[in-house]
C-alpha cells in the first residue's frame, strides 16, 4: 500500500526496443516515487532514457518497436502497465497531462486554439460548447496570454514560442490534472522566455497542488524547480536524491562531474572539468558499470561487476561501487584538471 | 598538450592601444520580406575585435546575432558598412579576393551534421580545403589530415568513415578540423556547442580554448547562452534586434552590466545551485522579443525595459562609453550616474552628455 502522500511510485520499470542492431535497453530497472505537491526533476543527457521513462508512464511506447517489458507505475494506488487502453486514455490528459519541448509539434495546426482548448474538458469533464470557451479563455488568462478572449480564435502559427508554451501549459492544466509531466519545456526557447515560463509553472503548481515532473538536461533548472532529483544514464538510475543534497554531496561520480562542467558565471574557473569521451551506445552495454570508461573514480571492479545501487543518507542513493567514498570525499574535488588531459587526443 | 596546471591568466582588459584584427564600421544587413518590407536583422554595428582575443555576442533568437557573424565573412552580402581585416576593406573585394581572404577567415556551425556533406568520408572533408586552397596534396595532405584529426580528438582510424557515424560532439570536432585546415587568423564560431549535451560542451569549450592558445586564434564565439559565453570569452558584447546594447569585459558584464536588458538576461539564467535559485531575486521581463520586421522606435528594448520612460519611444540611443572599456546604448544613464537603479524618475542622464 503507498503512503498517502505518495502520488506516483516506479517500480524497476523496464522498456526496452528492438532494432537491427539489437535489444536497447532504453530503460532498465527505473524506480523512483513522487509526493503529492512536489516537483521531481529527471536529468540525463540524450540517450540516458529520461524521455523514454516519462513516455512510459503515459503508456505512449510505440510497440513495436518498443515494449514495456516490466516493472509496476502505481498512480494513486493503481498500476497504470495493468490498466487497458481505454482505462488509460482517461487518465492521460485529464488526471496526468504532459507538455513537451515543442509546442508547434504537439498543436494542431489546422485548429483554433479555443477548439483545441475546448477539447480537452469536452472530452474530458463534460462541458458544453459555451462552458468550454470560457473555460479555454479562462486558462488562457490563467497563463499569461494577453488579450485571451480574442487570441483564444487565432491558429498556432500566429503565437510566438513562448506564447504557444503557454497555451500547451493552458491545456495540459485545463483538467486540474494531479500530475503535470513536462518534457523539456523550455529547451527550444530564449532564456527571457525561459524564465517566464518556468516562473509560470511555479505560480501554477502552487496555486493548484499538481505534481510535477521536470524531464531537462539544465541543471540550473533542475535546482530552481524541483524538490527531489533523480539522474540518468544508460537507461539507468544513477543518482537520487533531495536537490540540495544532490548539489550539496552529491554520491556518483556521473553527478559530481555533470555539477562541475557547468561553467559558473561567478567564477574565474581557468579551464573548466571535462567529463572525457562519449555517453554508450545502449544497445552495446559491456558487463559492468555503464559509465566506467568515462569515470575519473574508475577501478577494475567497475568494469567487471555492475555496481549496487547504495543508499547514502535518508532518501538518497547512488549507483556506484564507490558511491560512500564519492559522497564522503567532496571537499577534496581530487585532481581533477590533471587526470584527462592525456585523454584529450583520444576520447573518442 | 595541455598543461595541467590550472590556467588562472587574468584577462586582460582590452587595451585601447592594441591594433584591432577586424574592425567593422556601421555594418547592416537588411533583408527584403516582401513588399516594402524590410527585416533589419543587423542595423549598424561598429565593433573592433582585437588579435587574440574571443568577443563573446550574446543575445536572443532574432537579435542579429548569426547574421552579423556571417555578415562579417560575407557568407551573407551585407548591405552597407565596412569590414576591414589587415587594413583590406573586405567588402569591396571580389568574389574570388574574397574566397581568397577566407582562408584566413574561418567559421564553425552550430549544427555540424548540417554543414557536412553526408557523403564524402572525414578524411575527405578535411582534406578538401587543404587542396582548395592548394595547401597540401597527397601523402602530405593525408599526414595533416591525421595531424588535424589528432588536434581536435578524432582518433586517425575514423579517417574513413561518414558524418552519420559520428555523434553530434564528434561531428562538432570534424568541423573544427575542418576550419583549423587552412590555418586561420579568425574564427566566428556560431552557437558551436548549443545543440550538444552537457558533457559534451564542455569538451567543446575547452578544445576550443586549447586552440585559441596553440595557434594563437581570434574568435568571435557567438551563443544565447551566457554562462557559456562568460567562461570562454575575453570581451562580451551584448546584441538585441539589431543593434549593440552593451560591450565589455566578460567578468564586468556579469557583475556590473549597465543595460536593463543585461540585466535581465543575466537573472533569466538559472543557476545551477539550490540554494542560490531559492533566495536570488529575479528579474522576470514581460512580453517577447518583438519582430525585428517592425521594430520599436526609440530604444528597441522600450518595450518591455522596466525603466523605460517617454524619451525612450523617441530617442534612438548611441553605444557610449559609460565606464572606462564598458558601453552602453542607453539614454537614463551617463558616465556620470551609472547606475540605472540610482537615476532619478524621469530622467534621461544620457542626453546631457
Amino acid at each position: 500500500m503507498l503512503s498517502n502522500g505518495t502520488l506516483l511510485e516506479v517500480r524497476d520499470l523496464k522498456t526496452y526496443f528492438r532494432t537491427d542492431d539489437g535489444t536497447v535497453k532504453a530503460v532498465d530497472g527505473v524506480s523512483f516515487k513522487l509526493q503529492r505537491g512536489e516537483t521531481l526533476g529527471i536529468v540525463g543527457e540524450s540517450g540516458s532514457g529520461k524521455s523514454v521513462t516519462n513516455l512510459s508512464i503515459i503508456r505512449l511506447i510505440p510497440d513495436p518497436p518498443g515494449r514495456i517489458i516490466g516493472g509496476e507505475i502505481l498512480f494513486a494506488g493503481q498500476d497504470l502497465l495493468e490498466l487497458p487502453e481505454e482505462k488509460v486514455r482517461e487518465i492521460r490528459g485529464r488526471r496526468i497531462s504532459m507538455i513537451f519541448q515543442d509546442p508547434m509539434t504537439s498543436l494542431n495546426p489546422f485548429m483554433k486554439i479555443s477548439q483545441q482548448l475546448m477539447e480537452m474538458t469536452q472530452l474530458h469533464l463534460g462541458h458544453n460548447k459555451a462552458q468550454a470557451f470560457d473555460h479555454a479563455v479562462r486558462m488562457l488568462k490563467t497563463v499569461g496570454i494577453p488579450d485571451a478572449r480574442a487570441r483564444a480564435n487565432d491558429y498556432p502559427h500566429e503565437f510566438s514560442g513562448g506564447m504557444r508554451q503557454r497555451v500547451m501549459i493552458a491545456m495540459a492544466l485545463s483538467c486540474e490534472p494531479e500530475l503535470l509531466i513536462a518534457d523539456e519545456p523550455t529547451t527550444a526557447l530564449d532564456v527571457t522566455i525561459q524564465a517566464q515560463i518556468l516562473e509560470l509553472i511555479r505560480r501554477l503548481k502552487q496555486e493548484t497542488g499538481t505534481s510535477v515532473i521536470l524531464i531537462t538536461h539544465d541543471l540550473g533548472v533542475v535546482a530552481g524547480m524541483t524538490d527531489h532529483v533523480v539522474v540518468m544514464y544508460a537507461g539507468k538510475v544513477f543518482e537520487r536524491a533531495r536537490t540540495r543534497d544532490l548539489f550539496g554531496t552529491p554520491g556518483n561520480p556521473y553527478t559530481r562531474g555533470l555539477l562541475r562542467s557547468v561553467p559558473d558565471p561567478t567564477a574565474e574557473q581557468g579551464k573548466l572539468y571535462q567529463i572525457p569521451g562519449l555517453p554508450p551506445d545502449v544497445a552495446h552495454l559491456k558487463p559492468g558499470c555503464p559509465f566506467a570508461p568515462r569515470c575519473d573514480r574508475v577501478a577494475d571492479i567497475c568494469n567487471r561487476e555492475f555496481p549496487p545501487f547504495v543508499k547514502l543518507a535518508a532518501e538518497h542513493y547512488s549507483l556506484c561501487h564507490f558511491a560512500e567514498d564519492v559522497y564522503r570525499d567532496r571537499q577534496s574535488a581530487p585532481s581533477d584538471h590533471s587526470r584527462h588531459h592525456s585523454n584529450q587526443g583520444y576520447n573518442v | 598538450m595541455i598543461e595541467s596546471r590550472r590556467i588562472t591568466e587574468v584577462i586582460p582588459p582590452p587595451m585601447p592601444d592594441r591594433e584591432p584584427l577586424l574592425s567593422i564600421s556601421n555594418l547592416k544587413v537588411h533583408f527584403n520580406a516582401g513588399t516594402a518590407r524590410v527585416v533589419k536583422a543587423v542595423d549598424g554595428v561598429s565593433l573592433d575585435i582585437f588579435k587574440g582575443e574571443t568577443l563573446g555576442l550574446v543575445g536572443e533568437s532574432g537579435c542579429g546575432k548569426s547574421t552579423l557573424g556571417r555578415a562579417i565573412l560575407r557568407l551573407i552580402e551585407p548591405t552597407s558598412g565596412q569590414v576591414n581585416y589587415r587594413g583590406r576593406n573586405l567588402s569591396t573585394l571580389s568574389a574570388r579576393e574574397m574566397r581568397d581572404e577566407r582562408r584566413h577567415l574561418q567559421v564553425i556551425f552550430q549544427d555540424p551534421y548540417a554543414s557536412l556533406n553526408p557523403r564524402m568520408t572525414v578524411g575527405q572533408i578535411i582534406r578538401e580545403p587543404l587542396e582548395t586552397y592548394r595547401l597540401a596534396r597527397g601523402a602530405e595532405a593525408e599526414r595533416r589530415v591525421q595531424d588535424l584529426m589528432e588536434t581536435v580528438g578524432l582518433s586517425k582510424r575514423f579517417v574513413k568513415r561518414y558524418p552519420h557515424e559520428f555523434s553530434g560532439g564528434q561531428r562538432q570536432r570534424i568541423g573544427i578540423a575542418r576550419a583549423l585546415a587552412v590555418e586561420p587568423d579568425f574564427i566566428v564560431a556560431d552557437e558551436p556547442i548549443s545543440a550538444l549535451d552537457v558533457s559534451i560542451q564542455a569538451q567543446i569549450m575547452n578544445l576550443l580554448e586549447r586552440l585559441k592558445r596553440e595557434k594563437n586564434l581570434t574568435y568571435l564565439f557567438i551563443s544565447h547562452d551566457l554562462r557559456a559565453v562568460r567562461h570562454v570569452s575575453d570581451r562580451v558584447a551584448v546584441m538585441y534586434l539589431g543593434k549593440l546594447v552593451e560591450l565589455t569585459g566578460a567578468k564586468r558584464i556579469y557583475d556590473e552590466p549597465l543595460m536593463p536588458y543585461t540585466r535581465a538576461l543575466i537573472s533569466a539564467v538559472p543557476v545551477p545551485d539550490p540554494i542560490v535559485e531559492a533566495e536570488r531575486r529575479r528579474t522576470v521581463l514581460d512580453g517577447d522579443v518583438p519582430s525585428p520586421m517592425n521594430p520599436p522606435a526609440g530604444c528597441r528594448f522600450h518595450t518591455r525595459c522596466p525603466y523605460a520612460i517617454r524619451q525612450c519611444k523617441e530617442i534612438e540611443p548611441r553605444l557610449d562609453q559609460i565606464k572606462p572599456e564598458h558601453l552602453a546604448a542607453c539614454i537614463r544613464i551617463s558616465p556620470s550616474q551609472p547606475d540605472i537603479e540610482r537615476v532619478a524618475a524621469g530622467e534621461a542622464p544620457g542626453l546631457n552628455s
